[in-house]
């Protein structure tokens, strides 16, 4: 699919750039490739691939969790651990499910398509740079990514514990995922975590310095596309966050290897100063999933209401504001592994606060959109749909802030429902958005409006009918994670797996209509959007020219 | 800044209010029975031991096992909302979620809402070709910053005062209860009351359904608690992390090898309450369940005899009793 | 040249967060033993409970009850378990509390114990002088020990207002295994 995307869309525009389209061949282009539109390529590629086994992983999750009872978990483990596999592998299996399910959502789908993707087709264009600072740099972080994806399939079939693979959930808790998995299952799953971060980090430097230094004359960083403040601010969390959880699992590593005690209290460690490493990287880590999703969102309303983004400085810094005040709220993620009152007040009150900035970003878009002229096109009705979702993701983030409160929340389905509204249904949308928005300008083509409304409309339907429910379900109590449920919980899980269902009509929808674009789309004129889309990716030709900016643009 | 201003008075605002609550004054509950005496002698080094000698003297028969209530104690089918609390903590606790974290984020969830749909259909190109040109305007974004900072300070008076509440140390009355998480069962122990550690695993659901209570979450041996009197549990782990909850109490506790933690609350009716491990603990974390069984403080104490323990006698006596 | 500049500072403040990552180790060690954190008791000293005696403030305010808690791993061949479960004791007074151990096995086993306090805000005046925790204790076959604990609370307790209704402090130990050969799962 790779090479039809660009080698189509290169013709097209052969005849206007021959020397900036001088292309590579196959081979150095796509496995060698320095060029960051071609490595962003790369990552949305890699990301829809990941995205599919990932979203297939929770379908069947919700296969199993459709009725009370196992059903199919036994079945699938006989595939996975030999027919001999006995009930207890199969309930490894459900945890080595929902481990890859977290792990690969996180580190192989969003993170990718959202940075990697379209941090690397467009930051270099808004702000008017012909690449990246380090092309090679950029294309060895993508190529880190494939060992470490293969590496964490891989453990699925290694021995890690009660049966194959590594079953102890993506925050890979010690001391379960010490003395309690044995097996070199969850050492695989580690690695793949070491090389993927490692990838994300070389990113994160090469944006830092792109947009410190490449910035064409008179973009000043207040005039920079909010998309890349949001990237900016992203690579800062990236750098702060992942070498801690770097070293944390490498202390992991350790004490599963080398006799080393840093969390095991029989050596005199704490398991509990894991849980503090993990969550100082687990909760920036959400921004770094989240941000760059409000400045996709911030360009689409921008350029769908045709007027500038309202309150852009404020926009701006509130995302450093939800940068920085994320690092000093981890322990509300530790609300009940026993801490002291005032502990608890501190972090309650610290986790309030993140609403504040998240509420100006919230009323800004709204009041971007206050006497624009609005046109409904996928990408706004997207961008329109993860406003909304994004806020009730976001209001019950400060009911579960209330650490009095986490007492009957935590580890409960609430706790599901609130992270898949603000991740599967805010990040993801906002993924959706940008792939609508910013897919004339990369392929070229422009895809079936028709079917791109349809996505978004089942789409909706379905993720709400599988999400909502599990508002109730953690309410009444149920806890993560557990393969079978009481017979009470079963009305809003059955509703749920139906969500799912609908849900994946419209991923298929979605695919559908990639391959209509490219069978029988109409060609992409250099701004498909109109007077609202005032970046400078629509300038150029869409495609862009393989290498954009020979001379490079003057904003004044 | 804003922000920065509004932290800094979230945490004044916490030290305050919590310091307010502390200065409340605290119930002494009258102290009746002395606490261990340094002189009486101890034999309490294996706590099995007075528990089986008293077993073969004094047998007294258990209560009759507390058929659980239908709507109460356990999660109810195609239910809402939180379940029914029996303590006065968790009613508070219900109280701030149902009556202002709810309405609030419904009022705020609906309000956005509004907005959007008032905003597209306004401002449609359709109707609104020419778009305006405005960007800034500093009085309302100065309202939408301070107006969250209000209703946030509003949600954090009620949010500190239930911390303080869920916090407030055990009094000396209290009943202390020892529960230990294994791979993959419970452990519970009365310190106190001479009855040495006993395994709860989980009934087969089959066997609990033919016995009337949900599949998945009844027990062989209940958690037997009494009703009315101060409990604090300590929980630690033997091997992973376990997390000991029961939603009708509002409480959840994690269970972590090598420390204690402790909690303490009331039970104010009789019942069965269900609960599950909460935190990721292996295979078979999903099975195993928790069981408490409330009863009034006689019928408490003929269980704690059943055990061959006293609920009277405090340790000490409790220990030379038994010698 | 420009980009290398930035990318090296970049770099380095990733390196600084990966150390930081391994710093936290003993920071977080150290942190827990300064403010008691987590229930982390205090190192206390016979100067310090002389200093407190010549206050006047040993033996004043009110009396709080002390249990003991006891914990051996999974697969530990001993029983230890503390004399008295609770004592009574008023702060700024020297205390001992006895456990006693006994290697239930007919081989010699080292053990080390781990401690907490419960509730966690009193581990910063849970001040323990002398106890078996701080070394490696090695028992031989069928071997009993009683194994003192010197401890006080200190009388600051009286003044925090987050210990002002703590009536009962639970001290809780869990004795590991040291494992010689370093054979771990």
């Amino acid at each position: 699919m790779s090479t039809t995307i660009t080698a189509d869309g290169g013709h097209g525009h052969a005849h206007d750039h021959h020397d900036a389209d001088h292309k590579p061949g196959f081979f150095a282009r796509w496995f060698l490739s320095t060029n960051h539109k071609d490595i962003g390529t790369l990552y949305l590629i890699f990301a829809i691939t990941a995205g599919v086994i990932g979203g297939a992983i929770s379908g069947l999750m919700r296969a199993e969790l459709a009725q009370p009872g196992i059903q199919y978990l036994h079945l699938w483990a006989q595939w996975s651990d030999g027919p001999t596999a006995t009930l207890d592998q199969a309930y490894h299996l459900w945890n080595v499910l929902i481990t890859a399910h977290g792990l690969i959502m996180v580190f192989f789908m969003v993170m990718p398509a959202i940075i990697g993707g379209f941090g690397n087709w467009f930051v270099p264009i808004m702000i008017g740079a012909p690449d990246m600072a380090f092309p090679r740099m950029n294309n060895v972080s993508f190529w880190l990514l494939i060992p470490a994806f293969l590496l964490l399939l891989g453990s699925s079939f290694v021995p890690g514990g009660t049966g194959n693979g590594a079953g102890t959930g993506w925050t890979v808790y010690a001391p379960l995922s010490t003395s309690g998995s044995a097996g070199p299952a969850v050492d695989l799953a580690i690695l793949s975590l070491h090389i993927a971060g490692a990838g994300s980090i070389l990113g994160a430097v090469n944006f830092i310095t792109t947009i410190f230094n490449m910035r064409a004359p008179g973009m000043t960083l207040h005039k920079m596309p909010l998309f890349v403040w949001s990237v900016l601010v992203t690579a800062f969390l990236l750098l702060l966050a992942l070498p801690v959880l770097a070293a944390a699992i490498t202390m992991l590593l350790t004490d599963r290897n080398f006799g080393t005690t840093f969390y095991d209290a029989a050596g005199g460690g704490d398991p509990e100063l894991y849980q503090h490493l993990f969550w100082f990287f687990g909760h920036p880590e959400v921004y770094i999933m989240i941000l760059p999703g409000f400045g996709i969102v911030s360009q689409i309303i921008s350029t769908f209401s045709r007027k500038p983004v309202f309150g852009y400085l404020g926009m701006a810094y509130a995302m450093v504001a939800i940068g920085v005040v994320g690092f000093v709220v981890w322990a509300h993620h530790m609300f009940t592994t026993g801490m002291t009152v005032n502990v608890k007040m501190y972090f309650t009150a610290a986790t309030m606060v993140i609403a504040v900035p998240t509420g100006v970003k919230i009323f800004s878009w709204i009041a971007t959109m206050w006497g624009g002229s609005i046109s409904f096109k996928t990408p706004m009705v997207w961008a329109l749909g993860f406003v909304f979702l994004f806020t009730v993701g976001g209001v019950t983030g400060v009911v579960l802030a209330n650490g009095g409160v986490d007492d009957n929340m935590h580890d409960t389905y609430y706790v599901v429902a609130h992270f898949h509204y603000v991740l599967s249904l805010g990040a993801v949308f906002s993924l959706f958005a940008g792939f609508y928005y910013w897919f004339p300008k990369m392929s070229g083509r422009m895809y079936s409006e028709f079917l791109g409304q349809l996505h978004f409309w089942v789409f909706f339907i379905g993720v709400n009918l599988l999400f909502f429910p599990m508002h109730f379900l953690g309410l009444s109590g149920m806890p993560r994670r557990i393969p079978d449920y009481p017979q009470a919980y079963a009305y809003w899980n059955g509703i749920a797996s139906h969500g799912y269902e609908i849900m994946a009509v419209g991923v298929l929808i979605f695919f559908i209509n990639i391959i209509w674009a490219f069978a029988a789309g109409k060609k992409a004129g250099d701004n498909p959007w109109g007077e609202g889309a005032t970046t400078l990716e629509w300038t150029l030709s869409s495609p862009p020219p393989y290498h954009q900016f020979e001379t490079l643009p003057v904003i004044d | 800044m804003n922000i920065a201003k509004s932290i800094v008075f979230a945490g004044l605002l916490a030290i305050g209010a919590h310091g307010a609550m502390a200065q409340a004054p605290a119930a002494e509950a009258p102290v009746t029975a002395a606490v261990a005496n340094e002189a009486a002698p101890v034999a309490a080094a294996n706590a099995a031991a007075p528990a089986e000698s008293a077993k073969a003297e004094a047998k007294v028969a258990a209560p009759e096992q507390l058929k659980p209530e239908p709507t109460i104690g356990q999660p109810q089918a195609k239910e809402l909302g939180f379940q029914e609390q029996v303590t006065a903590n968790g009613r508070y606790a219900l109280w701030f979620h149902n009556g202002i974290l709810l309405p609030l984020i419904t009022i705020i969830s609906v309000f956005v809402l509004v907005l959007l749909l008032y905003v597209m259909f306004r401002f449609r190109a359709g109707r609104n070709p020419v778009p305006s040109k405005v960007s800034h305007n500093t009085a309302i974004e100065v309202i939408w910053t301070l107006g969250p900072v209000l209703i946030l300070v509003g949600v954090a008076i009620p949010s500190i005062d239930l911390l303080a509440k869920q916090f407030k140390p055990a009094p000396k009355e209290a009943l202390t209860v020892k529960v230990t998480g294994y791979q993959w069962y419970w452990g519970y122990e009365y310190p106190d009351n001479g009855i040495a550690e006993y395994v709860s695993n989980m009934l087969p659901p089959e066997k609990a359904v033919a016995n009337g209570e949900p599949g998945l979450l009844a027990v062989d041996n209940r958690l037997v608690l009494p009703v009315g009197r101060p409990i604090k549990l300590i929980t630690t782990g033997s091997d992973v992390i376990h997390s000991f909850s029961v939603p009708a109490l509002w409480v959840k506790i994690d269970a972590v090898p090598g420390r204690l933690n402790e909690r303490t609350f009331t039970i104010d009716r009789p019942g069965v309450y269900y609960g599950q491990c909460s935190e990721l603990c292996g295979a078979r974390h999903g099975f195993m369940p928790i069981a408490i069984e409330a009863l009034p403080q006689d019928k408490f104490a003929q269980w704690v005899a059943s055990q061959g323990g006293s609920v009277t006698a405090k340790p000490a006596e409790a220990a030379a009793a038994a010698n | 040249m420009k980009h290398g500049r930035t990318a090296k500072i970049a770099l380095a403040v990733a390196f600084l967060m990966f150390g930081v990552g391994f710093a936290s180790v003993p920071l977080y060690r150290m942190f827990c033993q300064a403010t008691g954190f987590g229930g982390t008791t205090m190192r206390g000293s016979e100067s310090e409970l002389a200093a407190i005696a010549a206050g006047g403030r040993a033996g004043t305010g009110r009396q709080l009850s002390i249990r003991f808690d006891s914990n051996i791993a999974q697969g530990m061949p001993w029983e230890f378990k503390p004399e008295q479960r609770i004592e009574t004791v008023r702060v700024g007074q020297k205390q001992m509390a006895i456990f006693i151990a006994r290697n239930l096995s007919d081989k010699p086993v080292t053990g080390r114990a781990t401690f907490n306090v419960t509730p966690d805000q009193s581990g910063a005046y849970f001040a323990k002088i002398q106890c078996f925790c701080f070394t490696e204790q090695t028992l031989q076959p069928g071997q009993e020990v009683r194994m003192p604990v010197l401890y006080y609370i200190d009388p600051k307790i009286l003044d925090d207002q987050d210990n002002k209704d703590v009536q009962e402090i639970t001290l809780s130990y869990t004795f590991y295994p040291v494992e010689k050969d370093g054979n771990q799962g």
